[in-house]
This record gives structure tokens, sequence and C-alpha cells, in this order.
């Protein structure tokens, strides 16, 4: 029963994060309600991006750092459901139990080697493993190489995924999971640990602690949920290329962090929410101004990034707490 | 694997090579004297080759198109850095990749608004199309012989520049103590920006003479950013001249492994499969490179700080 104590408080506490899922888990209703099912796809893609996102923040919000090639990890998770169709094995199952235990290894061995560096480095170090990861993908002739491979969805017992609404609450419930998993740990003795030696290693390899392992521990998990997420990517695409491991990837989940508040749960969901509806709506309100440009919708993506970086400390989550502080404030005073 | 072939290459190395160090001299000096994760350098490179392409093109003389480029490249520097990036000096590593990041879809953009997204090739005169013979039975293009050798100018250039001069000594200050460099009576502020402007020109020359080897096309900066990213790490923060030999390394065993791992590829694959993986695995070499150095020895080969 205490489990679901904790659990229940910290729904409490994260309404915005079990708000947004309460949300999605409706949104299916809505486009049948309204006949728009192109958005169910939008929603899968944005609860699939949330979860990468999820699993970066971990170490680059909670755990400071600042890794520049986390889209690899979705690439591998991917591979590993493609490859394993290549060789006749469309257990779902099987392919998440993979991509787990590959991204797991990788993940030990590479963070390994990175967190001997850090700051620059760091980041260098990372994007370097991506582009290796990337480059062996791109190689890998009888995969697809540079043009990748169509694949099926896979098959989960359990979850037949012909219909798409299946695999529609199979990601939801996979994120609520990892939703769930990702709150208890951050409250933690590792959580506390993790953060703690962002702010200060020093201190924590004081008080008797190795921040190394804590740090390579998180960056572990971190790529596993990166694979998981790619693992579904892979289904809900149907198709697995080396382009999904490319490092603008990899930036792209950095922005969808930063966007939505760095070090927070909900924030890379509300990232990735905001990412991808910018994605999609600013063609078209590019072409209501100017209809001859409407595809060069980067070059107002562009600018808002370095406006989110610049002015909109701590994402939208921050900005929303902000006013939610002055609420209560206000209130205190009896104004 | 014939001779000829080896020494074709290697040329091809070096002409690479000594363009990666145009590029990644500048950017050494922003990651190791700003600890600025600057990510738009490839862009500085996209703006040379188009400024050098559309002016060859308007007044119809490679020579002219390619000097009057250089000051916009400069131009385009110092403005960047007056207008955005040294509001970012103050802010933490994730900042500065992520506004440069947007700054690069930015500038891409731009690009493919006012070119359009084909790329553009431009000719060479008649008196650099031709080729000359390295060996007797070897001919090279004369256009990449002109370009390694004007690199090289230009890393002696640099060499001087940083090594001999006043301003090269405010670098080197700043490179290994900023804030005892400022309290000695150095204006780090225009400092930096004068770095930023030449690191820009020096990447836009880069860019001039690269566009008549390769498309010049929205985006063509940035293979070679994270190229020049790698030969900067293992040359290490900072250093110019780990630049430059880190540089002329990857440029080779890039190229090199391009040719030469198909070859072993094919001892034990088919041609087909061998000449798919083998350019691919090349790319990885770089990168395993980079990988060791990091692990062996940190702060790259030759470290800027002491």
């Amino acid at each position: 029963m205490d489990f679901f104590r904790l659990l229940l408080a910290g729904v409490r506490e994260q309404r915005m994060l079990f708000g947004l899922m309460a949300g999605f888990a409706l949104f299916p209703a809505y486009t049948a309600y309204a006949d728009l099912p192109f958005w169910n796809d939008v929603a899968m893609r944005i609860m699939l991006l949330g979860m990468a996102a999820m699993g970066l923040n971990l170490i680059l919000g909670y755990g400071g750092m600042v890794s520049f090639g986390h889209a690899a990890f979705v690439g591998i998770g991917a591979y590993c459901a493609g490859i394993s169709q290549f060789y006749g094995l469309y257990n779902g199952w099987a392919h998440l139990a993979l991509s787990l235990g590959v991204c797991g290894i990788l993940g030990l061995v590479i963070g390994f080697l990175a967190l001997r560096t850090s700051g620059i480095y760091f980041i260098m170090i990372t994007l370097a493993f991506a582009q290796m990861l990337f480059f062996l993908f791109v190689s890998l002739e009888q995969y697809g190489g540079d043009d990748g491979m169509s694949i099926d969805r896979a098959e989960f017992v359990l979850f037949d995924l012909y219909d798409p609404l299946r695999l529609y609450y199979l990601i939801w419930s996979t994120l609520l999971i990892i939703s769930v998993v990702l709150l208890f740990l951050v409250r933690s003795r590792f959580g506390v640990v993790l953060q703690a030696t962002k702010n200060n290693e020093s201190r924590v390899e004081a008080l008797g602690l190795s921040p190394l392992g804590f740090k390579v521990t998180g960056y572990v998990i971190s790529a596993m949920i990166c694979g998981v997420a790619g693992t579904l990517f892979a289904s809900w695409q149907e198709y697995v290329s080396p382009d999904i491991m490319h490092w603008s990837r990899s930036g792209e989940l950095m922005i969808i962090i930063i966007l939505g508040g760095l070090a927070t749960l909900a924030g890379p969901l509300l990232g990735a929410v905001v990412f991808l509806l910018l994605e999609e709506f600013l063609p078209e309100l590019l072409y209501l101004i100017a209809p001859d440009y409407a595809e060069n919708w980067m070059i107002i993506f562009g600018p808002i990034m370095i406006f989110v970086v610049l002015f909109a400390r701590g994402g939208l989550i921050g900005w929303i707490s902000r006013f939610e502080a002055q609420r209560i404030y206000r209130q205190g005073d009896g104004r | 694997m014939t001779l000829t072939l080896l020494l074709e290459q290697i040329f091809n190395g070096l002409q690479s090579g000594v363009m990666l160090f145009l590029i990644a001299a500048g950017l050494t000096l922003i990651l190791g004297v700003m600890n600025f994760v600057f990510l738009a350098h490839g862009a500085q490179v996209m703006i040379g080759a188009y400024a050098a392409a559309s002016l060859t093109g308007i007044t119809g003389n490679f020579y002219f198109g390619a000097l009057a480029a250089i000051p916009i490249t400069f131009l385009s520097g110092y403005v960047l850095e007056y207008l955005l990036i040294r509001h970012l000096y103050q802010r933490d590593h994730m900042d500065q990749v992520l506004a440069t990041f947007g700054l690069i879809l930015f500038f891409n953009e731009m690009i493919r608004i006012g070119f359009g997204p084909a790329a553009l090739f431009s000719n060479l005169p008649p008196s650099l199309s031709g080729f000359v013979y390295i060996l007797p039975d070897t001919p090279y293009p004369v256009y990449r012989l002109v370009v390694i050798g004007a690199g090289l100018v230009c890393a002696v250039g640099i060499h001087y520049l940083v090594n001999r001069t006043k301003v090269g000594a405010m670098v080197r200050a700043g490179a290994n103590n900023e804030a005892m460099a400022a309290a000695l009576g150095v204006n780090i502020g225009l400092l930096r920006r004068f770095i930023f402007a030449a690191g820009a020109c020096f990447a836009g020359i880069a860019g001039i003479m690269l566009g008549p080897l390769t498309a010049v096309e929205p985006g063509m900066g940035e293979p070679l950013l994270i190229l020049s990213l790698v030969v900067i790490i293992i040359g290490g923060l900072g250093s110019v001249r780990g630049a430059f030999i880190a540089a002329v390394i990857v440029g080779v065993v890039d190229t090199l492994g391009r040719v030469v791992l198909p070859l072993i590829l094919r001892s034990f694959m088919e041609q087909s499969a061998a000449d798919g993986a083998g350019p691919a695995l090349a790319s990885m070499m770089v990168y395993l490179l980079m990988t060791i150095v990091l692990v062996v020895k940190p702060t790259g080969l030759f470290p800027a700080k002491g």
C-alpha cells in the first residue's frame, strides 16, 4: 500500500505530467469524433519523442551531463527491431528485451569511456560515439545501408498491432510506465545523489560516494529508455534508417527538453508537444503570410530556438510555475 | 594498390587536411579561448562558398570573386558575434549548443531561400583547370595543388599571427588564462570579437576554395564542422599547432581509408558490398581515432592550457 500512497502523492505533485497523459489517453476519442485519424499519428510521434527526451533528461537535466549523441540509442533501439525482423523474429516483446539489453551494454561501455571526460570534451566524445554508430549503420549494406529498410509492425502478443489504436495505447502505456519509473527514480537515493553530482561533484565524493558509478548508472538507464522509444518508433514508422540517429536528431531531443523545462518530469513531454505542433503548424502559418516560402519554416524555427535559449529560462514548465507562484503570492497577499 | 594511386590519395588527403585546418583554426580558439561551443562554424564555410560563387557568377572573374568574398566572411563573423554570440558567453554549454544549432537552421534556410535548394557549381578559369604531372605518369589537378599551397600559406600566416604578433600574444594569453590576461589590460571583449571574425574568415576561405571542388549547397558546412570538431579534440582545445597536425592526420586517414578499406574488404567480401561499406567504415575510423585519443590523453595531443 505504501507504493500506492507514494504514487498518489507523486501524481498529485506532477499534475502537469499526468494531466498530459490523461489528455493523450482521451485524445483518440476526440480524433474519432472529429474524424482526424492523422492526428493520432502526430500524437504517437509526440509520445515517442517525449519518451526519448525523458530518457535523455535523466542525465541532461538531473545529472547535468550534456550528451550530444542520444539519438544513437534511439537508432539502436529501432535497428534492434529492424534486424530481428530481417532474421524472421517478429515478436515485439523480444525486440524490446533485445533493445534494453543492447542499449544497456552499449550505454555502459560508452558511458564509462565518455564520463572520464567532462565539459566540452564530454559533449564531443558522445557526439563521436553517435557518429561512429551512425556510420556503422550506413556501412551495413545488408540492412539497407544509407537507404534504410522497410519493416512490419512487430507482433506484440496481447497487443495485436494491426489496429493502429492498439499501437497508440501500447506507446501510451509504455510512456506511462516510464513516467512512473522516472517519478520514483528521481526521488530515490540514486536520483538524489545523481542531482547532487550535477551541483557539486567533490562534495558527493566528500560524502563517501563515487560520483562516476552514479553517473554511469544514470547514463545506462537513459540509454535504455531511448532504446525502448526507438524500438516502438520502428513499429510506428514501419521503416528504419540511419537518419534516425543523425546528429541533428540528438540536437532535436535537447531542444525538446529545453523547450519544456530542464530537470522536470513533465518538461520533455510538454516540449515534444510544442515542438511537433510547431513543426505541423509553422508551415501552414507561413503559407498564410508568404505562400512561396511555406516549406522554409526553419527560417522561423531557428530564431525561435535561439529566443527560447536566450529568454525562456526553465522552459515552459518554468514559465508556468513562475505564473503559478505569482498567483499564489497574490492570493496570500489578500488581493 | 599502386604507388600512383597511393600518392594521389595522399595529396587528396593533404588537401582535405589543409581545408580542415582552416576551418578548425578559428574554431579551436573559439572553443579553447572562449570555452564556447559554436556549432554554426560550418555556416561560415557555406557563406564563404556562396559569396565566392555568386560574386564569380556576377563578375565572371574567379579571382575577383574569391578575393572579394574574404572580407564578406570576416564581416559576417564580426556582425554575428556582436548581435548574438557575445550574449551567450556566460551561458552553460547546452545553451550554446542549442542557440548555435538554431543558427545553423536559420543560415541554411536563408541560403535556401536566397539561392534555391539546388547546388551551385562554379567553373574554374582555364589557368586553374589543367593537370600537372607529379610523377611521370601521374596527372594531378592544378587546382587541388593550388588549394594545398594556398592552405599552407594560410597556415603559415596563422602561425605567424598567433606566435609572432602582439594580437597573437594576447590570444595565447587568453587561451592560457583569460582572467589574468584581462587583469594585464587585454580588452577581452574586443579580443573575442576579433578571434570570432578571424575564425569566420579562415573558415570562409576554406569555403571559397572548396567551392569548385564540391557542391555548393545549403548544409554543406555541417559534415565539415563535425570533422573539424574531431580535429580540434584530437589536437587539443585552443591549440592551433595541434589543430594543424590533427587536421592533416584526419584528412589523410579519412581520404586514404575511403580508398584502402574497400580494397581490404574486397579480400573477404563481395565487391559491391565492400565498395558500399568502405567509405562509411573510413568515416568511422576518424571517430575511432578521436575516441582513442580522448581515452588515452583526454586533453588532446597538444593541449594549449598548461
